[in-house]
């Protein structure tokens, strides 16, 4: 049994293929003006890096944010179901998956089958998500990726409010008018956006093992202060940026069998 | 007519009148773009849509039918009085002979428009209201000869008073604590003042006679509203949707034909369930809504989203001031004495109510309780609590509600959302991912 799950984010389109339970192939990129055309080719990529063709595919489901507009989509799951689908299937006692992509912050709360039972997202504003850090980078004139190693060079953190991006932005510049140390600044980026998931995530209430997911789930400043804030290790799996497109994979072999029967 | 207010304008700015007809010409052709297509909507979700529906679809037409109805009463002497509170006493002024109109604003539009006055912090209910008032786009705004603004949430409070530099406004003091007899001798000295007010505005005076005769004329009411709201406790005959428009259309209809209307409705919807005619599948997960109040024309994005979504549900249930709340419970009279009925009205208004804005020793337990026994009741299977940003009292209540619907395993989800259209996709994602959940799919 073949299936494909496609995640088209507001930022990157992740696809995962997955055979008789394990993924064999996994792709992605920029989603850019195009997501359509772009999930087209990064479909055809994880097919190709496991020797496959879309005719060998079962079943496709689409996720994320722009799901309705996947190509070959037989099915669509929400980002949400996707998250605790896949959060269950890699991190067996995980009972909350918390998901900070580019553009939105989220968290589920599931059963042992990786079935949700509940779930927040975060308010409308990108401060608790990825594109803060990709703002905030620009300002400090450090490379994204270099953010999260600056940040745990801090040696204490320097409080800014990131209710907003803009705002949270002008705060940072007001810390470079203080001279204060690149390091301490970046760290204090990543313990706003930790401020902003965790008190989402307090709201939802909090069921060990905690799973982070998504983008933002790669780097090691922000887990850090999330572990800080949440006063707890969360796990993260291998490649935390495909779990939404796992999930959708993992529902598609569940929908491919039902359909068979 | 010249009863022009001389007052100098403590709050609104002045607008030309070329920029004010602009903005009002603009907005009432989104706006009746707005009423059309969900109308249209409605019908599609419906191919077999209720006949009786017609009506209310004609009387949905904010500046339609109903405006021009007013328009000539009042031109033969008759008063409108509005009103922005489900605490005003309509049966008072029907007992007058006047015409009772809500005058809450569902407009998103004019919201920017009322942003020139308050900041955009304030709930966006309050600044379209303004924002109508500014530009005279609400035909029952205009119309109202008097406006009883009741002091409820903080808006609704300053609401009146900015509302009072171009209209006569009334307010009523509502007590926030409503399980005492001191409060209660508060409110009834409140409604009987509005008694005088409304005599001295339509120089009818309020007999035993035309009381009485006001509230059987609400118990008849009440009686086909809690009928159509009966039929929608088992399976589904009728949208969320459209009993929803049914029910909130009472605020600006006219009474009798009203209640007309929707026996009529009744009827053929008894009909349907006798021939097991559903409106959707009776495993359609069943939804109630409650929070803050959702005004007929624009703000129906969510109702439409629920029961138009990929999974989609049916909303059963509601528990707003825009809905269900309106005519749920009947005035309670023991002997037609003016006394007593005047006694009946103030216990009917006050101590029937839900609104977030009482507190009291075991906190807004009403509201709690109304809650559980319309789950039970309507069979519910998972509440959207529906908050627009700035409505503090409704989001300040959630922790409480999520707490007592944890209790009896009832999924919550705290919805928030502004006066905008522009976030409708990402409401989508949340409210499909609900339905899912709801749906607990078998395939997962």
């Amino acid at each position: 049994m073949i299936t494909v799950g496609m995640d088209l984010g507001t930022q990157r389109v992740k696809a995962v293929v997955l055979k008789d339970g394990t993924v064999v192939g996994r792709a992605q990129a920029f989603a850019g003006f195009d997501p359509a055309k772009v999930a087209e080719q990064a479909v055809n990529d994880a097919l190709s890096a496991a020797n496959l063709s879309l005719k060998d595919v079962n079943h496709f489901t689409a996720t994320g944010s722009a799901m309705d507009i996947a190509p070959h989509a037989n099915s669509t799951v929400s980002m949400m179901g996707a998250d605790a689908k896949a959060g269950v299937f890699l991190i067996p006692q995980a009972r909350t998956i918390i998901d900070v992509g580019a553009e939105e912050a989220r968290a589920v709360k599931c059963d042992d089958r990786g079935l949700m039972t509940e779930f927040v997202v975060n308010e409308r504003c990108a401060a608790g998500a990825g594109a803060f850090i990709e703002a905030m980078a620009r300002a400090l004139e450090v490379k994204l990726e270099d953010m999260g190693t600056l940040a745990l060079q801090a040696e204490r953190a320097s409080p800014i409010n990131a209710s907003c991006v803009i705002f949270g932005e002008s705060d940072v510049v007001s810390l470079i008018h203080r001279q204060e140390s690149k390091p301490e600044i970046a760290r204090a980026v990543f313990d706003a956006m930790a401020d902003r998931v965790s008190a989402m995530v307090h709201r939802l209430g909090i069921n060990p093992v905690v799973v982070l997911s998504g983008g933002v789930a790669k780097d090691p400043g922000f887990i850090a202060s999330l572990n800080r804030k949440l006063d707890l290790t969360v796990t993260v799996p291998e490649y935390p940026d495909y779990v939404g497109a796992l999930g959708a994979a993992l529902i598609a072999a569940t929908r491919a069998k039902g359909a068979s029967k | 007519m010249s009863k022009e207010k001389t007052v100098e304008r403590r709050y609104l700015p002045e607008i030309s009148q070329k920029e004010m007809a602009e903005l009002k010409n603009t907005v009432k052709t989104a706006s009746q773009k707005i009423i059309a297509d969900n109308i249209e909507r409605m019908k599609k979700a419906d191919p077999h849509r209720p006949e009786a529906m017609k009506y209310f679809d004609d009387i949905a037409n904010l500046f339609g039918r109903r405006q021009q109805e007013i328009q000539a009463e009042k031109e033969r002497g008759k008063k409108v009085i509005g009103y922005m509170c489900l605490f005003a006493p309509t049966e008072l002024i029907l007992a007058a002979d006047a015409i009772p109109v809500r005058v809450n604003s569902g407009w998103y539009d004019t919201s920017k428009v009322g942003d020139r006055v308050v900041p955009v912090e304030v709930c966006p209910v309050i600044r379209s209201t303004i924002g109508a008032k500014m530009i005279e786009l609400s035909p029952f705004l205009e119309q109202s000869d008097a406006l009883i603004s009741v002091l409820t949430c903080d808006g609704m409070t300053k609401l009146g008073e900015i509302l009072s530099d171009q209209t006569t406004v009334w307010g009523m003091n509502v007590p926030r604590v409503k399980d005492s007899n001191q409060s209660l001798r508060f409110w009834s000295d409140e409604i009987k003042h509005m008694k005088a007010q409304i005599e001295s505005l339509t120089g009818n005076k309020i007999t035993r006679k035309s009381l009485k005769e006001a509230i059987a004329n609400s118990h008849r009411a009440t009686k086909a509203f809690r009928r159509l709201q009966d039929l929608r406790k088992a399976n589904p005959v009728i949208l969320g949707r459209d009993a929803m428009l049914v029910n909130q259309a009472y605020s600006w209809d006219d009474q009798k034909r009203w209640t007309e209307k929707t026996e009529a409705l009744c009827a053929e919807l008894e009909v349907r369930v006798q021939q097991k005619d559903w409106v959707c599948s009776p495993d359609t997960p069943r939804i109630m809504l409650t929070g803050t109040p959702m005004f007929w024309p624009d703000n129906w994005k969510l109702p439409a989203l629920v029961e138009e979504g990929s999974p989609s549900g049916v909303i059963v249930a509601d528990e707003q001031c825009s809905g269900e709340r309106i005519l749920n419970d009947p005035v309670g009279v023991d002997e037609w004495s003016m006394d007593d009925m005047l006694n009946a009205i103030s216990e009917r208004y006050l101590m029937a109510s839900t609104c977030p804005c009482f507190t009291s020793k075991d906190g807004n337990e009403d509201r709690i309780n109304w809650l559980l026994n319309k789950v039970k009741e309507s069979n519910v299977q998972g509440v959207i609590y529906y908050v627009i940003r700035g409505c503090m009292l409704y989001a300040m209540e959630y922790s409480r509600v999520k707490k007592a619907l944890d209790k009896i395993n009832i999924p919550v989800y705290y919805l928030d959302t502004e006066y905008t259209r522009e976030d409708v996709g990402q409401l989508k994602t949340r409210v499909e991912a609900f339905l899912e959940l709801l749906n607990a799919r078998v395939d997962f």
